[in-house]
This record gives structure tokens, sequence and C-alpha cells, in this order.
């Protein structure tokens, strides 16, 4: 752990920035939690408070953006305090993009039937469950600087693949069975697809994080699960 | 790879009773800028002032271990320390021009180490000089004029013609920057620049983003010991040693 700044307003600049990360990830991390809700319940109640949310993390984003110019304007940050600033600017930009893949979600909840196959259903929550623990774990291992907890979410995105591969294979399914559901089941093969990339931009937070404590980019390419053909 | 132009092994300097430098083992490739960077009596001038024998005029100052340039020890008895100035030319904190002419800042030099014997040769190296110091549009048409009469940034720059008019290998500066405003820096470090495809250059600096703007390589000091040296960029966007990394960022105790 470093020594505090001798200049303590710098320190509490550099504390703000790193809280608004925090607050935002939480944000994004509720609004993801929502999104995943709706869906498995079909509740088209919920979709105008959740695209509202969103709103909420792009003012986190400005904010964000601001804390970082003016950090990098008054105090042109080196080393560890270069690697929070920058890092901050990135993940920052990839839960603006979680969120946006949220509301997105949210937005396909409307045109769904209520009586969805229970295991296209579970297939979807499994995948959900996992993105939003993903997302969860990644924002503690923010918290705590916590190297390997980052590491261990970059390597898990693995199985965020093979579970999309999975909810979109019953999703394929379904509409296979009956032409009329070909509407609302893209839709579903839209919002699995969603997930699969909010897991993409976790992983980047990841990847983000373990520059910041250690400097280095993670060496080698990210374990990959069972890919769907784009 | 670049070569090494110059080498320190187990560099010890003491004043009097005070030890100043410890075991300072440090390399500086050809042809590359290197910033020493470090709190105030951290023994970066000390060690720059040993690359060009500096420390010979004062008394109490004892040196023991090596500085080599190009592989031939410079602390022997034998080395004359005349030539050894003539090949490690250094710029100073505060500009500090002869009393004297533009033209005479520059050719005194020279003709001291017998260089530029006729009038013409002697023009060619004043010019020459002036030029590299990118000073000559600015004051070639008024060479005899004092040169305390310029500006605290084209004196510095004039100090460094003066510096390179006997065509050294090494350039030392000392906080070169530190009087000047941001745009007579600029232009001292845009010198630099150019300067350090000819000439090997060390330079001290308290200016963070100075040595970032101008050094490849850098050098953190703290209490005489050389604590960490590496690429500037390493050393300024992910250094090794903690010590450096507080001083860098600021959270120096």
């Amino acid at each position: 752990m470093s020594n505090e700044h001798t200049v303590k307003s710098y320190e509490e600049e550099l504390q703000h920035l790193t809280d608004s990360v925090i607050k935002m990830g939480s944000l994004t991390e509720t609004q993801l939690v929502d999104s995943m809700d709706a869906i498995i319940k079909v509740d088209k109640d919920s979709i105008d408070k959740i695209i509202k949310s969103d709103e909420e993390i792009n003012k986190f984003r400005s904010k964000i953006d601001t804390q970082i110019m003016t950090l990098l304007v008054k105090r042109a940050p080196m080393a560890i305090d270069l690697r929070e600033t920058i890092s901050s600017l990135k993940i920052s930009q990839d839960l603006e993009r979680i969120g946006d893949l949220s509301k997105s979600n949210a937005k396909k909840v409307k045109p769904l039937p209520l009586d969805l196959p229970e295991e296209l259903l579970s297939n979807l929550k499994r995948l959900g469950d996992l993105v939003i623990k993903q997302l969860n774990d990644v924002i503690d291992s923010y918290v705590n600087k916590n190297f390997d907890k980052a590491k261990d979410v970059w390597e898990k995105d693995e199985q965020v693949d093979d579970l999309t591969y999975i909810a979109m294979e019953s999703v394929i399914e379904f509409l296979s069975k009956d032409k009329k559901n070909l509407d609302f089941s893209t839709h579903l093969i839209f919002a699995t697809k969603n997930l699969e990339r909010a897991g993409d931009h976790i992983t980047n937070i990841a990847e983000s994080i373990c520059y910041l404590i250690k400097g280095e980019y993670l060496k080698g390419n990210r374990p990959k699960g069972k890919v769907i053909q784009e | 790879m670049s070569d090494i132009k110059i080498k320190s092994k187990n560099l010890n300097v003491y004043y009097g009773n005070k030890q100043a430098l410890f075991d300072v083992n440090l390399d500086l490739n050809e042809k590359e800028v290197t910033a020493l960077i470090g709190p105030s009596g951290c023994g970066k001038s000390t060690f720059i002032r040993c690359i060009n024998r500096m420390n010979d005029v004062i008394d109490i100052c004892k040196v023991t271990g090596n500085i080599e340039i190009d592989g031939i020890e410079i602390n022997s008895k034998e080395l004359d320390v005349v030539s050894l100035r003539e090949r490690v030319g250094m710029v100073f904190q505060k500009p500090n021009p002869f009393p004297k002419s533009i033209y005479d800042n520059i050719s005194y030099g020279p003709k001291i180490h017998g260089k530029g014997e006729s009038k013409n040769e002697l023009d060619e190296i004043v010019e020459n000089s002036l030029r590299k110091a990118a000073l000559w549009e600015e004051v070639k048409d008024r060479l005899n004029e004092p040169g305390t009469g310029l500006s605290g940034g084209q004196q510095q720059r004039l100090c460094i013609a003066r510096a390179i008019s006997v065509n050294p290998e090494v350039i030392l500066m000392d906080e070169p920057c530190s009087a000047l405003d941001p745009i007579a820096t600029a232009k001292i470090e845009e010198l630099i620049d150019e300067l350090k495809k000819t000439y090997t250059i060390v330079i001290v600096t308290h200016s963070m983003a100075q040595a970032v703007r101008v050094s490849q390589k850098t050098g953190f000091f703290h209490l005489g010991k050389l604590i960490e040296v590496g690429k500037t960029e390493k050393i300024f966007k992910n250094p090794d040693n903690k010590m450096t990394q507080d001083y860098i960022t600021g959270r120096f105790g």
C-alpha cells in the first residue's frame, strides 16, 4: 500500500474518482440485475424504470470524465496514480456500455409472451446470473485492488461463452418449433448476445484492473468457450 | 541497444566527513539523454560534477571508485582535466555568460583550447555553435553586444552554444531550465532533442514532467544512493522501487 500524497487535496481527488467508479459499478450492477429479472419474469412494468436508470449511469460517466480531465490537468499523475486515472477512464467506458446493453435488454421484454418455456428461461437465467456474478466480482476486485480476483474473472469469461451457446441453442430450438415464435425469439437472441457482450466488457474491466495493479497487461489470449457463429 | 558512453563503478564521494554518494553504479548511453531526479541533496548534482571532475576544485572533496568515459578512467592523476572538460561541457542552473560580447562568449573556449586559429575559422565556429543552440537567427546582427543583455532563455542557449563550441562529446546540464519561463524552457527542451543526435546528455532536473519529456533513461537518487535506474517510460509508468514511486507521485514524507 502506498503512502498518502503530500498534497491532501490530490489524495482526495483520487479517492473521489475511485468512489465514483465504485458507485457507477454498483448502479450498473443493479440495472443488470433488474433487466435480467424483467426478462425472466416477463415483467413489463419495470421497463421504464430500467431505461431511466441508464440516464443515471451516463451521468456518472460524464462526471468521471470531468474528474479525470481535472486530475490530468492539475496533477499530471505519474506511475500508480496515472494507471489509476487511465484505468478509471476505461472502466467507466465499459460500465457505460454494460448499462446500454441492460437498457437494450429491458426494451426487449415488451414484445415477449408471458408463457415462455421453462427450460429456455432457466438457460437464460443461468447465463444472466453468471454475468451478474462476474460484474459483482470485478467491481469487488477493483474495490480491494485484488489482482487474482480480477484475473479469475477474466478467465471465467469462458463459462459465459459456454452458457451463451446453451441459451442461444434453446432460443433457436424454441423458434424452430413454431414460426409464430419468430418475432420475440429474435429479441431473445439479441438479449442473449447482449449478455455475452456485457461479459466481454467485464473482462475488459478485469484487464484494466490487472494493469492498474501491476502495470502490465495480462499476457496471452483470454480462454474462450464455445462461440456462436456471427 | 545503445553503446555505453559513461560508466560509473562503485562511485563514492565525500565532502570532509560527510559522504555524498554511496557506491553508485550507473551506465549512461551514448547519444541519449539521461535524466537524474531526486530530492534536494540526494547527490544527483554531485554525480554529474564527477563526470567532468568539477569536484576537484573543492579541497575537502574525496572521490573513490571509477568513472570511465569510452572505457578510460577519468579519475587518474595523469588525466589532463582541461582536455576532459573540453570533452565534457556543462550548463548550469543559472545562465552565466561571461561579461563579454556574444561573439567572445562563444569564441573564448575554442581559443583557449587552440581551435579556430584564424578569424574565419572562429567566425565559423561561432556561427555553427549558435545555430546548433538555435540562437543564431536571434543574435546574428548583434554579435558584438554583451551576452548578459540577452533574455534569460537566450542567455541559457548562449551558454549551451558556448559549451558546444569546443565540440564536446558529453553535455552535463544541471537544472538548465529552473530559472526560465515555459516558452524558454520549451526551446531548451526542443534543443536537447536536437543535440542528443550528436552528444550524450545528462540532465539534472526537479521537474518530473521535464524528465519524462526529454530523457530516454532516468535515474532516481535518494540520500546519496542510486535507488533505481531504467527506461524513462518504465520509471514513470511502473517503477520497480516503492521509494521511486513515492517520490514521483508526490508521496515522499
